[in-house]
């Protein structure tokens, strides 16, 4: 199982490679990616499969609000974080 | 009376006569055999990769039985937006031109959901969901317009090609080939209608945008192009029938020589209408 640091590690280097022209010290976990056009609206397809493979959990998108994919910190908190009730 | 006004014309004369009752007019089994063929081997989107040829033929059978529900999947998925954007265009100032075409257009969209949505819930008890997401953002005039008939374009056309081949594969269950002829029927006409609209709009709008505009616009097309070919490639599919790893054979398969080869061949048409037109200035890369 992927710690904390090595998921956050993975979204950045895929969110690296799927922009193309960005610097790894470019992104950092609160750069808006979506605002900035770092990821495009077609992109975010491909973002959902690679988030699904990380998690191994299904993502209804019907169901996502708005605002899940705007950085690093909020695909971690949303798709990845375990609340400890 | 223009000529598009006279190609509308056309095409809804030709809507009303072949006019058929989507409730009525197919038969559905109680169940399907899955060792039968239901898409085309040769549009299965693993076909000559290394995992496909290794699959028994009631293995390939069964994972061309969750292609086809994909294939219909996308095709509910794409055609709910479809109808969506269709609705808001109905008796839009300066649209009285189309309008008439617009009904035939959304009650022929919602008729291919209903074969759609009657196989994938009927025999796999779903439809694979929508992984697309739509960011809001603002437009230059007309460039909203144009991106939705360019996109339902360029989605119909690339499904067509499908359609056409599966509707004449006598190797088919004879279900999937009704469903992939009644579509192609429809599709033929909404064909002609994009290209004159698509063909149209850009030409009235394109010269008043902006060179950043226009350079947006062509490179939102190429990545809506390569985009609707990653929905051909669902690991949900390959789960389902029962293979391992199936992000690693998504991946795999998308990249593969031969995928890329497949690709290029089905959207030659799209493609050289879009370049011929000048809508985009050079081949996309698949």
């Amino acid at each position: 199982m992927r710690t904390e640091t090595e998921i956050r590690e993975a979204l950045k280097e895929w969110i690296v490679k799927a922009n193309g022209k960005i610097q790894p010290e470019q992104l950092n976990d609160e750069t808006p990616i979506i605002e900035q056009r770092i990821i495009s609206s077609l992109q975010v397809m491909d973002l959902i499969f690679f988030i699904e493979k990380l998690s191994g959990k299904s993502i209804e998108v019907e169901s996502l609000k708005v605002g899940v994919f705007r950085n690093i910190n909020a695909i971690y908190e949303t798709f990845f974080h375990v609340s400890v009730a | 009376m223009t000529d598009f006004a006279k190609t509308v014309k056309k095409l809804c004369d030709a809507s009303v006569k072949d006019y058929i009752n989507p409730y009525s007019f197919l038969d559905w089994p109680e169940a399907l055999d899955l060792e039968q063929w239901f898409t085309s081997p040769e549009l299965i989107s693993l076909y000559g990769t290394d995992v496909y040829e290794r699959l028994t033929d009631a293995e390939k059978k069964r994972l061309s039985f969750y292609e086809a529900v994909n294939f219909f999947s996308l095709n509910i998925n794409g055609e709910k937006s479809l109808v969506q954007g269709l609705a808001e265009r109905l008796y839009r100032r300066g649209n009285d031109e189309i309008t008439r075409y617009l009904h035939h257009f959304l009650d022929e969209e919602n008729k291919h959901m209903v074969y759609f949505g009657g196989f994938c819930t009927r025999y796999a008890g779903k439809v694979y969901p929508d992984k697309k997401m739509v960011f809001p953002r603002d437009y230059e005039p007309g460039e909203q317009d144009f991106l939705f008939f360019a996109k339902v374009l360029i989605f119909e056309e690339i499904v067509d090609v499908y359609n056409v081949a599966m509707s004449r594969d006598e190797r088919l269950v004879p279900l999937a080939r009704q469903i992939n002829l009644l579509h192609h029927r429809d599709e033929a006409r909404h064909l002609v209608f994009g290209r004159q609209i698509v063909r149209d709009l850009f030409a009235v709008h394109s010269p008043r945008w902006s060179d950043e505009t226009r350079q947006r616009v062509r490179d939102y097309l190429k990545g809506y192009l390569a985009s609707a070919w990653k929905e051909y490639y669902n690991p949900d599919v390959y789960r389902d029938a029962g293979l391992e790893d199936p992000f690693e054979i998504q991946e795999m398969a998308f990249e593969s020589a031969g995928a890329r080869a497949h690709r290029n061949r089905v959207s030659k048409g799209c493609v050289h209408f879009l370049l011929e037109n000048n809508i985009l200035d050079q081949e996309p890369a698949l």
